[in-house]
């Protein structure tokens, strides 16, 4: 009798404590947790492998990422986000504590993809000129910086100077009201705009061009190269525009206004995109781009590449990013265009 | 007396002879060891003297076929620098057609089939190189198959010091690229390779190899010159200072002109 009292009494005890602890186990792990964090920080992460995942879009933005040339190094790609990239490598570096350098390992993929491989953990960020200000372009899950690159925003570009007589007819009959929206979806009424897909371009014609017939395509030179249908007008951000009607499609020429001055159909900031689960990295993003900011460091990459004539190949050759070779898609095709759905 | 005297002439005569004697057999048996050192050491000799010769052909092999490969992408330029075309159909494959087709064309020798007077040095070598090169065309593949871009900057001398690094880097052979005011930094002349292609720049054209031992024939050093054909003018040629689709200022250089040269450094203790 004596011992079966002790023995039930020994299965009680062990049962109510068994139940405390199973209870108390999210608790006790989220204490530690605090204490000493048991799974790492994305920073931690990024110190430890050393080496920084940055995807890249595939199709070219100059002059935010050029084609990718071959160079005694092996194949290279340059240009301002790879610049800011370098930036982002170096702050690393030092964070992490200067012995082993931050190597950034570029995952070049296609737009569209770039923000599944951020989704799926591939990537720590990403930088292609991608806006944060345009609405739709901000996929929940995804966190964007403040601005690398100000004041940019949707420009044109057409071959038929009629084209912008149409737009410039509809300002003057404003009297001065300067309504660019209004011109802009009366002049443009009518023409078929190419886009490229899923970019601010595309957004902003969706939303606001009804009566154009929209063409999609799959990058920027796509949109130039299409004959089916003729292409009246390109819509794409106005810094790239202003670079490639300058240096590389030259047949091409910038959308202005009447007197001369840029005509932006919107306005935006480009931003580098990491997780919404990234507190530490968007800290971090968030501090080094203040002080790229007051140091005068961005206003310097935007002179570089945007204002400053010089050769994309040598500046590859000299300060370009190689690309992780495994990472990229077989070749790259510039892809096709189509007549948005509807139309 | 006389007796005597030729008694006594006979002794010295005896004891110069036994003198002699002594004086002719310590150097025969000198003579006899240092033939058969000699002996020995023969075969050696004759053994370094075909083990250098080897390394010069095969030195000579790896410059013309690096120099294959620079003709094969130059030959090739114009395909890969079409913006209309994705892909190019530009493979490891076609360039290694290609380049042992051009190969026995320079040479007569059929790497397909090595012919067995092809020294096993020059095999080996000449066999890791074309990986080498193969690699790089394999590497560059994504650049090559850009549709919509044209210049890629895939050039000759971007492949060259691309197979040349690889090779180098899988080889106890250093071969580079090299010429007094080299674009890249990296083909920086040394002391030797200056001197070289400072001479050659003087002399005629010449698609003679110079080669030469130093360090006591520890090191073959062999350099191959290459001068400026037609399609090099485009980037290298006049105006002289003139920023070229790459970038670097023009060097106004003439057809025939020394370009630079193939360097090449094999040590004599290869095998």
């Amino acid at each position: 009798m004596g011992v079966c009292a002790i023995k039930k009494f020994l299965g009680s005890l062990i049962l109510t404590g068994l139940c405390i602890l199973l209870q108390g186990c999210g608790l006790v792990y989220d204490a530690v947790e605090l204490i000493h964090p048991l799974t790492r920080d994305e920073l931690s992460s990024i110190c430890s492998r050393a080496r920084l995942r940055v995807g890249i879009s595939v199709e070219p933005f100059r002059p935010f990422v050029f084609p990718a040339v071959y160079t005694d190094e092996g194949i290279r790609v340059t240009g301002l986000d790879i610049e800011l990239i370098r930036e982002v490598a170096d702050a690393l570096t030092t964070h992490c504590g200067g012995s082993t350098p931050i190597v950034p390992t570029l995952h070049v993929t296609r737009f569209p993809d770039l923000f599944i491989k951020m989704n799926e953990g591939q990537l720590d960020l990403f930088v292609s000129s991608v806006s944060g200000t345009i609405p739709g372009t901000r996929p929940s899950g995804l966190w964007f910086s403040p601005p690398y690159f100000h004041g940019d925003g949707v420009a044109a570009i057409i071959q038929k100077p009629e084209v912008a007589e149409r737009v410039w007819q509809q300002f003057h009959k404003q009297n001065g009201k300067g309504d660019t929206l209004a011109a802009v979806q009366e002049g443009f009424a009518g023409l078929t705009v190419a886009v490229q897909k899923g970019r601010s371009s595309h957004l902003y014609a969706k939303a606001n061009l009804k009566r154009i017939r929209m063409v999609i395509c799959d990058s920027l030179p796509a949109s130039i190269e299409t004959k089916d249908p003729n292409i009246d007008v390109i819509l794409t951000n106005h810094s790239i525009l202003e670079y490639v009607t300058k240096r590389v499609w030259q047949n091409w020429r910038l959308l202005t206004q009447i007197d001369g001055t840029p005509l932006l159909l919107t306005q935006e900031d480009l931003s580098i995109v990491t997780s919404d689960d990234h507190r530490q990295l968007q800290w971090f993003l968030n501090n080094l781009l203040l002080r790229l900011e007051e140091s005068g460091r961005l206003k310097h990459m935007r002179r570089r590449w945007v204002e400053a004539e010089y050769a994309p190949t040598r500046r590859a050759t000299n300060e370009g990013l190689p690309l992780e070779v495994t990472h990229v898609p077989q070749h790259y095709d510039q892809g096709q265009c189509r007549l948005a759905e509807g139309q | 007396m006389f007796r005597n005297i030729m008694i006594k002439g006979n002794a010295v005569w005896q004891r110069g002879n036994e003198k002699a004697k002594m004086f002719m057999i310590v150097p025969l048996k000198a003579l006899r060891l240092i033939g058969l050192i000699l002996s020995l050491l023969c075969p050696q000799i004759g053994w370094t003297q075909d083990s250098h010769k080897e390394i010069e052909q095969t030195a000579q092999l790896l410059t013309t076929f690096l120099n294959v490969g620079r003709v094969v992408i130059e030959r090739n330029q114009s395909l890969i620098n079409d913006p209309g075309k994705g892909d190019k159909g530009f493979t490891p494959e076609v360039f290694e057609r290609q380049v042992l087709d051009e190969f026995f064309h320079q040479t007569g020798i059929d790497l397909k089939h090595p012919p067995s007077s092809l020294p096993s040095l020059a095999k080996e070598l000449l066999a890791t190189l074309l990986l080498a090169s193969k690699d790089v065309v394999r590497d560059a593949q994504f650049v090559i198959n850009q549709r919509g871009i044209g210049y890629k900057n895939f050039v000759p001398a971007t492949f060259g010091s691309q197979a040349a690094r690889k090779f180098s880097n899988r080889s106890h052979v250093t071969i580079k690229q090299t010429t007094v005011n080299p674009r890249n930094l990296k083909n920086t002349p040394d002391a030797y390779e200056e001197r070289v292609l400072k001479r050659l720049a003087t002399q005629p054209t010449s698609t003679t190899p110079i080669v030469e031992w130093i360090d006591d024939g520890r090191l073959l050093r062999t350099l191959m010159p290459i001068y400026y054909s037609e399609d090099c003018l485009a980037c290298h040629g006049n105006p002289k200072g003139i920023l070229d689709i790459s970038g670097y200022p023009r060097e106004g250089a003439q057809v025939g002109e020394l370009a630079g040269a193939i360097s090449i450094q094999i040590p004599s203790d290869q095998r």
